[in-house]
């Protein structure tokens, strides 16, 4: 791997802020690939290869930081770069009045993979396009498919991490992600259907699942969609979240406003800040309540074994049966809340400074069957799969759509709905969780937003089925 | 700046010669050198400095009508080759069911007012203490005033297309982006303001009167009265009506709407709004924060009205989605990366395709002074920041956003008190025909990276609280 021929450039680096004064300085060393396919109409509307290599400097000078990128791997380029980093960190230091802390943490060697049985590169561009075609195509079911569309992402990451501290991490990832999507309509009554399939491993995503049933099962949803019936508003109403769903939920609800930097009203300008903030060891849900979030389970969006700070990845307990347990921390943040850091820390390229996100954020197990519990329901809905959310600054006020529902009539699925959304405030409903199931799924998200400038990332996100109280918005 | 265009000249030159000899029929490249630099505020302080310098070239070729893309941030010679071989490979398997041509080269207008040699070569230390002084003129503002959080991003790009028609073309600019949060508490009381705004020159940069107007929105909101559900006559502030424009401006890319917003789809010639809108894009305005002499494939801008008193006169095109249509592109290529996992600073992306975008959007001013506008709203809603817009129903249009700040009662054309958060929940369209009023001056306005020019305007629509 040519990375590794780089190695020394990313050490130099470091040496040379250190010898500058920095009191803290890493280097991400990193070699992007990616391919982007979106197809709609039969049309090839995006076919797109894109290569970038760089290094990500990153400095601590008078308890200020300052980062600079650069592409330019010679010797020269990254001495300036370094320059840089360490003037600008010191320009901030004017303005801080308490100088950043770093919670300590063991500098780590390793080298680790994502296992991609078939490397995206080995598979021609070419096939890849052929692939998106055919399997745009088998979307459209009926005439009553509109549109169809096909995104296709592929990403080959080969990063080097290293500190003054002697960390010194080396990380191939691999991932692939698709989303196909139908749209319907028949007279005034429009709508859609869509799914993503992802993983972190290579182009074997598409042996793994039957992308053309997938497409055809698709457009006939798409389609039955035109048939159901719109929701009506319910107020208070039994809710049971598909995986699916759960996936956006747990997302906008727990994992957002599980970030430390968020809680620290660091978010503030734009995203936002979090209504938990100083509530741990608080009760704010029901027993049935658990979240954590968890880079280590390979194949998922969201794995990794160390983050962008060099500290060793592990499951975080979020809540705990309601109890709020604890936050996503960088090294700065853990010191603020005095824990040890959680590996919580991500860029997208070596061009960002890395930012406190999600890897796999979860609701965690119960012990129920999913027959179970819609038999166990009287009255009240199973709501299936992600569309739109909208959330409060605060996230505690929140409305998620949903691409379809069923109606649950003692204990048995009945009329099939369209056009539905939910939304509560998160205590509330996490109050109402009441059940839960065994089976966990993580859901693949790519394009979590987050910073300035925007980092456009992907997660996995997910859970059991889960039973609440939410209200049941129709249409208005 | 000459040598960075010197050197992008060369690397496209280069690729262009690679490409022929290789018996592509055409070829076009779009070299960037895109340069940020960051200012992050937070709790008071100067949280963080960063920048990148991005430099690369983006390369298109044409073989037998097969179409290919390929991007790459290293400009040595083998990587350049590397980069056509990659092209190449894209295109195949990706033959056109239309005939495509790159543009022809074409009488290039002056704009003025997108480059400022100052603020290219502010330096860092400098750029820290003007994003300071938004802080330090919100905790001036009042005593209330207790947190604030803020960014000032600083840009400079130049960019050059060069393709095997002859097109030759740069485009070179700067522009700021700078706001601020602020959070005021008092007695038990908490509440936000915000102001964000951007421009093309320092002179524009005006860090107090940032600070001053987010400490005002939020003093101002921390006495407040809760809404009751209704219809509510609302005057759009500047960020909000930014926002109403910022969609409108999208359901008008032929890609966009084909792939995601349908909206305007079949709607050309039909009523979108009222006779009040005119949104027009205009790439040539003197300082504007979107314009530029050529669009992202070197075709000359020009000025072009999108929506006529209200009725869709039609989509904006670059010379893909033109030919698709069997149209004529008019200057609206945009190379706006939005793929995940993937750079996409303020300013100049080369890494994707380019996509048909209005580039310089706005709606036309009208003849009402805000003042007035006020003045002559009996009962309603006047609100100064939408937050987490969204189009939840593309196809329908259903709209939401939280006012999650600056929201007060207008009563007998007064304000006369804030509101608490609430949620608006309607339809695009609607609130585009229930506009009756248009301010008569446009201001830059904006957030998380979209600014343009705006007035504000009147309409109407269905707001709810919310806990």
């Amino acid at each position: 791997m040519e990375l590794v021929m780089e190695e020394d450039l990313a050490l130099y680096a470091v040496k040379l802020a250190s010898e500058l004064g920095a009191e803290y300085v890493d280097a991400r060393l990193e070699d992007h690939y990616n391919e982007i396919i979106v197809v709609a109409d039969g049309k090839v509307q995006q076919g797109v290869i894109n290569r970038k290599r760089g290094i990500g400097v990153r400095t601590l000078v008078n308890g200020a930081w300052g980062f600079q990128s650069t592409t330019d791997l010679t010797k020269r380029g990254v001495r300036q770069t370094v320059e840089i980093a360490f003037k600008i960190a010191k320009a901030s230091s004017r303005h801080v009045p308490k100088p950043v802390e770093l919670a300590p943490a063991k500098a780590y060697k390793a080298s680790y993979k994502t296992e991609a049985r078939i490397d995206l590169e080995d598979v021609a561009f070419e096939d890849k396009l052929k692939h998106l075609v055919t399997w745009e195509k088998k979307l459209y079911t009926s005439k009553r498919i509109v549109r169809g569309l096909a995104e296709y992402t592929g990403l080959k990451i080969n990063k080097m991490f290293v500190n003054n501290e002697g960390a010194n991490i080396k990380f191939s990832n691999s991932l692939v992600w698709l989303s196909l999507k139908a749209d319907s309509k028949k007279g005034a009554v429009a709508q859609s259907y869509e799914k993503t399939v992802g993983h972190s491993g290579g182009y074997e995503l598409f042996k793994k699942n039957n992308m053309e049933k997938m497409a055809v099962e698709i457009g006939h949803k798409a389609e039955a969609l035109l048939k159901a019936k719109a929701a009506k508003t319910e107020k208070d109403a039994t809710v049971i979240l598909d995986n699916d769903y759960a996936a956006l939920l747990v997302h906008e609800i727990v994992g957002h406003p599980s970030e430390a930097d968020r809680v620290l009203g660091r978010e503030a300008a734009w995203a936002g800040t979090t209504w938990w903030a100083g509530k741990i060891g608080e009760k704010i849900g029901s027993e049935q309540f658990t979240a954590y979030d968890d880079p280590t389970i390979p194949g998922t969006l969201g794995y990794y074994l160390y983050d962008d700070e060099g500290v060793k990845a592990r499951r975080k307990v979020l809540v705990k049966k309601g109890v709020l347990k604890g936050h996503m921390h960088s090294r700065e943040t853990a010191a603020v809340f005095g824990v040890k850091p959680n590996a919580g820390m991500r860029a997208i390229t070596f061009e960002y400074i890395p930012l406190i996100r999600m890897s796999n954020t979860f609701f965690g197990e119960g012990d129920w069957k999913k027959d179970e519990l819609i038999e166990e329901t009287k009255h009240g809905y199973l709501v299936s799969c992600m569309r739109h959310p909208s959330i409060d600054d605060k996230r505690y006020n929140w409305t998620i759509s949903a691409q379809e529902a069923y109606e649950i009539k003692n204990g048995e699925l009945t009329t099939h709905l369209r056009d539905v959304a939910l939304t509560s405030t998160a205590p509330k409903f996490f109050k109402s969780i009441d059940a839960a199931t065994k089976k966990v799924e993580i859901i693949p998200l790519p394009g979590c937003g987050k910073g300035d400038p925007m980092q456009s990332l992907y997660v996995g996100n997910g859970g059991p089925y889960i039973r609440g109280v939410a209200t049941v918005l129709g249409v208005r | 700046m000459a040598s960075v265009l010197a050197k992008l000249r060369e690397a496209g030159e280069t690729v262009l010669k690679i490409a022929e000899k290789k018996g592509l029929e055409e070829a076009e490249a779009y070299l960037v050198s895109n340069k940020v630099l960051t200012i992050r505020l937070v709790n008071n302080a100067v949280f963080e400095s960063k920048g990148v310098h991005d430099i690369g070239v983006g390369l298109r070729v044409i073989k037998g009508n097969m179409l290919g893309f390929s991007s790459t941030a290293d400009l040595s010679k083998k990587s350049l080759q590397k980069l056509v071989d990659a092209a190449t490979s894209a295109s195949k398997a990706r033959k056109l069911p239309f005939k495509y041509s790159f543009p022809k080269p074409g009488k290039i207008p002056k704009v003025t007012g997108v480059y400022s040699k100052k603020l290219a070569e502010l330096q860092p230390e400098k750029a820290v203490e003007r994003a300071y002084e938004m802080v330090e003129a919100s905790m001036s503002y009042s005593k209330k005033v207790k947190d604030n959080a803020g960014v000032l991003n600083i840009v400079s790009y130049e960019t050059l297309v060069l393709n095997t028609h002859g097109v030759k073309a740069k485009n070179v600019g700067t522009f700021f982006e700078a706001s601020l949060n602020a959070t005021a508490k008092y007695r038990g009381k908490v509440s936000e303001g915000s102001e964000a705004t951007a421009g093309r020159s320092i002179k524009e940069l005006k860090p107090k009167e940032i600070g001053e107007k987010a400490a005002e929105m939020a003093v101002s909101g921390l006495k407040t009265q809760k809404l009751k559900e209704g219809i509510y006559t609302m005057l759009l502030d500047y960020e909000p009506t930014q926002e109403i424009t910022s969609y409108a401006a999208m359901l008008v890319s032929p890609m966009i709407a084909r792939l995601y917003y349908p909206l305007f789809l079949n709607k050309i010639g039909k009523k979108v709004a009222s006779s009040q809108v005119t949104l027009i894009d205009d790439p040539l305005m003197h300082n504007g924060v979107g314009s530029a002499p050529i669009d992202d494939e070197g075709t000359p801008s020009k000025k072009r009205v999108i929506i006529n008193r209200g009725v869709l006169k039609g989509f904006v095109y670059d010379s893909f989605y033109a030919a698709m249509e069997k149209k004529k592109t008019t200057g609206n290529a945009v190379r706006v990366s939005f793929a995940v996992g993937v750079s996409a600073f303020p300013g100049k992306n080369y890494n994707g395709e380019p996509i048909p975008l209005p580039r310089n959007p706005y709606i036309k001013p009208g003849k009402w002074k805000r003042e007035e506008i006020l003045e002559d709203t009996k009962r309603g809603l006047l609100v100064r920041r939408f937050h987490y817009t969204r189009l939840t129903n593309p196809t329908r249009g259903d709209f939401t956003s939280i006012l999650r700040m600056g929201l007060y009662i207008v009563k007998n054309g007064e304000v006369t008190g804030a509101v608490r958060k609430s949620r608006l929940l309607d339809n695009l369209l609607k609130i585009l025909q229930n506009v009756d009023a248009v301010s008569d001056k446009l201001v830059v306005a904006g957030s998380w990276g979209d600014y343009a020019h705006t007035p504000m305007i009147r309409t109407k629509a269905h707001v709810t609280p919310i806990d």
